[in-house]
């Protein structure tokens, strides 16, 4: 009988003991690691390696005190041939930095040669693409830009006002990244004239504007953006804007390379100022070069 | 009845003797550096999650790639995660394994030993014996170590352009303080 109770409690003595050496520290980590995980929210980094995606802007955002500073070259027309060395004897270019205020405000500041044009623009992040606790499958910011031309009057004497220099451009970006290659991004863009070519033209031009990002190796990713107007909303003889390019990236550097049919980087410009046609062979070749400067004091 | 009170009392005594000894912290710091001759980087996360069993001498270290913070720009952290750790495919850097000498982590005192173990960076693993100096204090477990890892033994390679701003040895202090479960 005794015997018998004693063998009892001893088998379950040994299940116990077997059972109780059983806790692999990884394995809890890993538990505690996850649990953390899916209560915090994981915001979608670098959907774009930079704030531009050819000539408009990404949803991306200059990180707070950091100045990109960028400098973008657009050649003349590649169909010019020998003579004009294919389009790079003639070059529009734009200077311009950009600055975080904030993690969601950038601002900037630039001036292209092409008219001799001033611009200013900041943009907002509304939605940050996330998963985990919050689950937020798009980001969205607004952009709104003022742009001058400085050229000096065609006839001094007529009654020239200064709000003819000026143009507005208001645009909404909605992107996502759909993988760690892939990103895609709409964006809706009003540009408004004061001042238009010909009286019949309208002052409001609108346009959709669709862009995206394919990476092809860790540094290297292919671009494309085109900007459709509305046909009652463009200028005569303008033409959708077209651009294709690489993306290349080195150290503190982006490099972006391409191929389009508009000569200007601002949104008055390429959206609806846009002449040149494809199948024609009025394509310009261009770079964008961005450089960052850091103004955050280093925590030691 | 009396055999039910004795298989009872057996079994309570029993699981009062098995309670495993596991100390763990989930905000260990460590702090990595880079010297090149053209460029110094710090990085540091206060997020590293350890567990050490007293009885068994096993430890198990993880931390999650992307809490390091520091860095001489907000680009070079995204270039850190993105094309260097891959942070996206392997979010996190392992080391588990157990402790070389026969010591009781329960006795208070000053000990210096050598942890053996896998260390998995970048998702390749490598047996590493990473000596550390152990106070054991107050129920506290305190580990500070100092290492190298080598970013060659992980599959991380250096591209000819940074060659002067980024070494293959990387200078790695860590320190976590851990308690009782």
């Amino acid at each position: 009988m005794i015997k018998k109770t004693g063998l009892f409690i001893f088998s379950v003595m040994m299940v116990l003991a077997v059972k109780a050496q059983e806790i692999d520290l990884d394995k809890m980590l890993e538990e505690e690691q996850k649990k953390e995980q899916k209560n915090k929210v994981q915001f979608t980094e670098a959907t774009f390696k930079t704030t531009r995606i050819i000539h408009g802007h990404s949803i991306e955002n200059t990180a707070p005190g950091i100045l990109d500073l960028k400098i973008s070259h657009r050649f003349g027309q590649i169909n010019g041939g020998l003579y004009e060395f294919f389009g790079l004897d003639n070059a529009s270019m734009r200077w311009g930095f950009d600055y975080g205020l904030s993690p969601k405000l950038t601002i900037g500041f630039g001036r292209s040669t092409y008219q001799k044009q001033y611009d200013l623009f900041f943009k907002y992040k509304i939605l940050r693409q996330s998963t985990g606790k919050v689950n937020m499958p798009v980001s969205l910011s607004l952009m709104s830009t003022a742009m001058v031309q400085t050229l000096k009057w065609t006839n001094p004497t007529a009654p020239n006002k200064f709000s003819s220099r000026l143009y507005y451009a208001y645009q909404l970006l909605l992107a996502r990244k759909f993988s760690e290659n892939t990103s895609l991004q709409l964006m809706p863009v009003m540009v408004h004239y004061n001042l238009v070519p010909k009286a019949t033209d309208p002052n409001d031009i609108i346009a959709l504007g669709i862009g995206g990002r394919q990476k092809i190796s860790k540094r290297v990713s292919i671009n494309f953006e085109y900007y459709y107007q509305l046909p009652e909303y463009k200028f005569d003889a303008t033409t959708n804007s077209l651009s294709i390019g690489f993306d290349i990236e080195t150290g503190g550097h982006v490099f972006q390379l391409h191929f389009t049919n508009s000569p200007g980087m601002t949104e008055r410009i390429f959206v609806s100022e846009t002449y040149g046609r494809w199948d024609k062979g009025d394509i310009l070749f261009g770079f964008n070069v961005s450089r960052v400067f850091s103004f955050k004091k280093r925590k030691k | 009845m009396k055999r039910l009170s004795i298989i009872f009392a057996a079994v309570s005594l029993l699981s009062f003797k098995v309670q495993p000894k596991i100390f763990t912290t989930n905000t260990g710091m460590i702090n990595f550096r880079s010297e090149a001759p053209l460029e110094l980087i710090n990085a540091e996360s206060k997020e590293l999650k350890g567990a050490v069993d007293a009885d068994k001498r096993t430890f198990a270290f993880r931390i999650r790639i992307r809490s390091f913070e520091g860095f001489n720009s907000p680009l070079q952290k995204e270039h850190f995660n993105e094309n260097y750790m891959e942070s996206v495919k392997i979010p996190e850097a392992l080391f588990s394994g157990k402790i070389i000498e026969d010591v009781d982590l329960t006795i208070p005192g000053v000990y210096t030993i050598r942890a053996k173990g896998i260390l998995n960076i970048h998702g390749v693993p490598r047996e590493r014996i990473i000596k550390s100096d152990v106070e054991v204090k107050n129920g506290m477990i305190k580990i500070k170590s100092n290492f190298t890892v080598l970013l060659s033994d992980h599959n991380i390679p250096i591209p000819r352009v940074v060659k002067e701003k980024l070494a293959n040895e990387i200078k790695v202090e860590l320190t976590a303080d851990l308690v009782r479960k």
